[in-house]
């Protein structure tokens, strides 16, 4: 073997579908950059080309593992995959990320990472068995839903094979669409550029092992494994019960650790009823999150909820298998199975105006989940089934569909909370054009906001953005609810980024919110500022809702970054440099574990069940886990650092692609309703979270000072590039113009 | 004779020391045997000793893996992966015990109904008997039918006959990797997040292994 180092495969398989041609090279080239994410960052640099769009066949795909994915490490089964994403305006780089099984195996298989380049001319997919890699024909999979699809390959292979594919979503390039693996995993924004390169899925089996480095012991891994058992927590690492148990000082409903008495997992052959769930019995770990009451209700959950699931090497398995019998007999679909979390069940929800818990919900939510599975569908985040319910809800559909589209919608069944809609419904975004006529309604869904709004955010005429006119008619909609008169826009003219419910954050990137300001103020409105998409930035939710009382999380975060580094909840006190540097940290414990890769709905672990420890955790766990798998001794600052290098190659691509100096003015700006919302109160007031203009442009400042930062243009500096080995980077930028001066 | 049925009527125990055969050994162990004929010779016997055997309940399994893991950092080199755990989820994980079938949706797995069925060692005596070298023996103190190293030669019998199939020959040391109970304190046992696996004394393993035969079964 070729890799003196533990954890690392050793190679990277580079598949070029123009040629056929697939190569192997060693991942030692990418060891400064951890891994995953680290690694698609790279390979998109050192490929880019100017202003291509996601779907052109120069754009890159690489779905990348970390040194810890195999090596049972606990949580560490994330896969990244990064690309240009056609949802984000510009076409900018993001990087998206699955769970399940897929990249232990591509490890035990021998590789750390897939480059997907060029564009085949008929389908196919991509069979890996060890050293064995070939390309094989997928004219009979394309138009085959993803469940299916994952059967077929596995039927071919084995069923031990673990499968990653797209849906007819994906393939008619629709750019709200997933790249997703067996188990309801999936990652968003990319399904429509694996889909322009004709590409439908990738199996793989791998027979190998990831090794551990030779001087760390068997004991040394159970030890560490012991330890994080002694302080992780529920989902989101939630480190107190939801409800009180008889073992625990605290309770909090903001944590996910839902399991507990009166909870069963009623679906099961034979009912489990839990009881307590005590933070020291680590054979009920399993069993604290069940997340299904909360996406459910708990009478629904208990009667539909099996058990938990999630991915490889993970304990606390945040996933949902549900058995809704009706999914069978009233709605025809093949099963009455469905496992998913979070957004798999809640942007059907969403779409169908979030009805209360109840057997119409869900229905809804198993039923709209399994089409929107089927068929790869991304709702980023939620703002797919944002922009369905609030038009809905300002009867918009009416006015911008043709007069036949909008009579032949079964608006009936919507307002009914009807879960038959919800084959229609993502039906019309999965097929675009082919489906239904018209179909302005998918289309426009499937295809982004960013396309549809010019730079105020109000809509142009759909018909007319799907046909590329060239001057482009506005749609001229008006604010008109009743609730509008009291934000004082009664009248006035629609914009995505006046609409607090569209929950468009970056004005920029039209990014959807994701524990943005209302979690932790500043600190979640800066981090959403930076990622070209929403961040998937758990670090700060890890603290801020593990539910303990808001003056110990003050008091660790205070120890972490200073005072007034956490403000009481809807309670937000002026920026200060304490909440820059909370940001910057949630920011590159992110980057850590997409590029490790290992869960950030997980980790960070700054606090942990154990009163003997006075609740606190251990952030240095992902530097123990590093150093004992890779065999190379590394502090928790030396790998924040290494984390570092990652993002700041991020931030200095994203100014490369959108070819952009001034960042501050072109990238980082927050939506109106931001600042505009609850409009008899202040910024500071009790009970609200709206933020402040000119103190956001504060934490710009303070922000852009501990990231080594430009403050005129939020541009990396020469300095700061190549204090992280980056100065091939400032070259490049400094050669176009794009390095401040 | 001691049947499965007259076990689990009469509450009959399993006796260490005892030689037992016939459908017991083969409901236990797996082996295969559904014959009740004492003078059968070709039949299953097994000697019942301290310690017992490993059985997932496939109703508490949770597809995390974590035994797979523990059962590789606990052998030899640290090197993970399934093909050198002595326990098997992902073999069954995606599609059930019988693999892809046209009704996948019905069947167990990952895909299916949602069931996962890992395979354990029962510590059945097929290995020991089948192996050329005689390299496989009891551990009498755990019961555990072991591997011993210098004496295997990979040739790969073990695993053919398995009736769990859960042994495998290592790619690399070319020896067999089965089940050896880890001295009496299984490491898959311990890591398991909801104690869906467990060590289990012959006498309670009857239960858990009908449970968990109900479940290899196509759907």
């Amino acid at each position: 073997m070729s890799n003196k180092f533990g954890g690392w495969a050793g190679y990277v398989l580079r598949v070029n579908l123009t040629t056929g041609l697939i190569t192997k090279e060693t991942t030692e080239t990418y060891h400064d950059y951890i891994g995953g994410m680290g690694i698609g960052y790279k390979v998109l640099w050192d490929n880019h080309a100017d202003g291509i769009k996601a779907t052109d066949e120069e754009n890159r795909l690489v779905i990348s593992a970390g040194p810890l994915s195999g090596s049972g490490a606990i949580c560490s089964a994330r896969t990244t995959i990064t690309s240009r994403n056609p949802v984000i305006r510009n076409h900018l780089i993001t990087d998206g990320h699955f769970g399940g099984h897929f990249s232990p195996e591509l490890k035990f298989a021998g590789y750390d990472a897939i480059i997907v380049e060029g564009k085949s001319p008929t389908p196919v997919w991509l069979r890996i068995e060890d050293d064995k890699v070939t390309l094989e024909p997928a004219d009979s999979l394309w138009g085959v839903g993803i469940f299916d699809t994952f059967a077929t390959i596995s039927k071919l292979m084995g069923q031990q094979a673990q499968v990653a594919a797209i849906g007819p979503g994906g393939e008619n390039l629709v750019a709200q669409s997933t790249i997703q693996t067996q188990g309801g995993h999936s990652a968003g924004g990319h399904g429509s550029v694996l889909g322009s390169k004709k590409l439908k899925a990738i199996g793989i089996i791998g027979t190998g092992t990831v090794d551990i480095a030779e001087s760390t012991t068997n004991e040394q891994l159970r030890a560490l494994d012991d330890h994080i058992l002694g302080i992780i927590g529920a989902n989101n690492n939630g480190v107190v019960p939801n409800q009180p148990q008889s073992w625990a000082e605290y309770s909090s409903t903001t944590s996910r650790w839902r399991g507990g008495p009166g909870v069963t997992w009623g679906a099961a052959d034979t009912p489990v009823i839990l009881e307590e769930t005590p933070w020291d019995d680590r054979q009920k770990v399993a069993m604290r999150t069940s997340m299904a009451e909360s996406y459910f209700g708990r009478e629904e959950a208990n009667k539909i909820f099996k058990r938990p699931g999630g991915c490889h090497s993970c304990p606390i398995r945040c996933f949902c298998e549900i058995k809704n019998p009706k999914m069978k007999t009233e709605y025809k679909l093949p099963t009455e199975n469905i496992t998913n979390v979070c957004l798999g069940f809640l942007d059907p929800w969403y779409a169908m105006g979030k009805p209360s818990h109840g057997e119409k919900r869900t229905d809804i939510q198993t039923v709209g989940g399994y089409y929107m599975d089927n068929f790869g569908i991304w709702s980023a985040y939620g703002q797919l089934s944002h922009v369905m319910r609030e038009f809905t809800a300002r009867s918009f559909w009416e006015i911008l569909l043709p007069a036949d589209e909008f009579a032949a919608i079964n608006w009936a069944q919507y307002a009914d909370l009807d879960a038959h809609f919800m084959q229609d419904f993502y039906t019309r975004i999965a097929y675009g054009a082919s489906y239904e006529g018209s179909n302005i309604l998918g289309r426009t869904l499937g295809r982004g906001l960013h396309n549809f709004i010019n730079d105020d955010g109000e809509l142009y005429h759909l018909e007319d953005i799907l046909n590329e006119v060239e001057s482009p008619r506005m749609a001229g909609l008006t604010f008109a609810l009743e609730s509008d008169e009291h934000y004082e826009f009664y009248g006035k003219a629609y914009s995505v980024f006046l609409d607090s419910h569209l929950k468009v954050f970056n004005r920029s990137m039209v990014g959807g919110v994701h524990h943005a300001s209302e979690s932790a103020g500043q600190v979640g409105a800066l981090l959403n500022t930076v990622f070209n998409r929403d961040p998937q930035c758990h670090s700060h939710i890890n603290l801020i809702n593990c539910g303990l009382p808001w003056a110990k999380i003050a008091e660790v975060a205070e120890s972490m970054w200073g005072p007034g580094a956490f403000d009481p909840v809807k309670h937000y006190t002026a920026m200060n440099t304490s909440k820059a540097k909370f940001a910057k940290w949630c920011l590159v414990k992110n980057v850590l574990h997409d590029s490790l890769t290992l869960c950030n709905w997980m980790f960070p672990l700054l606090v942990s069940p154990d009163v003997e420890k006075d609740y606190l955790g251990d952030s240095s766990i992902e530097s123990q886990m590093f150093s004992l798998v890779t065999g190379v001794k590394t502090t928790e600052q030396e790998l924040d650092d290494k984390a570092e290098t990652v993002l700041q190659l991020h931030r200095a691509l994203t100014v490369l692609q959108m070819n952009e100096p001034n960042q501050r003015d072109n990238h980082d700006v927050l939506a109106e309703w931001v600042y505009d919302l609850d409009s008899d109160k202040a910024f500071g007031d009790e009970g609200t979270i709206k933020m402040d203009r000119d103190d956001i442009q504060v934490g710009l400042d303070m922000f852009y000072a501990e990231m080594g930062w430009d403050n005129a243009t939020g541009v990396p500096t020469r300095a700061t590039l190549e204090k992280f080995k980056l100065g091939y980077v400032a070259d490049k930028l400094e050669g176009l113009g794009l390095l401040p001066a | 004779m001691i049947t499965r049925r007259a076990l689990l009527a009469n509450g009959a125990k399993v006796a260490v020391g005892t030689v037992y055969y016939g459908t017991l050994v083969s409901f236990l162990t797996g082996c295969g045997s559904s014959s009740d004929d004492d003078t059968d010779t070709d039949k299953p016997i097994v000697e019942v000793l301290p310690g017992g055997l490993m059985v997932v309940n496939p109703v508490m399994c949770v597809g995390c893996r974590r035994c797979e893991i523990a059962c590789s950092w606990s052998h030899g080199k640290s090197a993970v992966s399934p093909s050198t755990a002595r326990i098997k989820v992902a073999k069954n994980l995606n599609f059930g015990p019988h693999g892809v079938q046209d009704n996948y949706e019905d069947q167990r797995g990952e895909q299916g109904d949602g069931t996962i069925v890992p395979s354990t060692c029962r510590q059945c005596d097929v290995c020991m008997t089948v192996c050329p070298q005689e390299a496989i023996s009891i551990n009498e103190t755990t019961g555990a039918r072991v591997v011993n190293d210098s004496l295997c030669v990979g040739c790969g019998y073990c695993a053919d006959k398995c009736p769990q199939q859960v042994i495998t020959i290592d790619k690399i040391t070319r020896k067999s990797l089965k089940c050896d109970l880890c001295e009496g304190n299984p490491n898959c046992a311990q890591v398991c997040p909801t104690g869906a696996i467990k060590f289990y004394t012959w006498e309670d393993a009857v239960a858990e292994v009908e449970l968990h035969e109900k479940y290899l079964a196509l759907v």
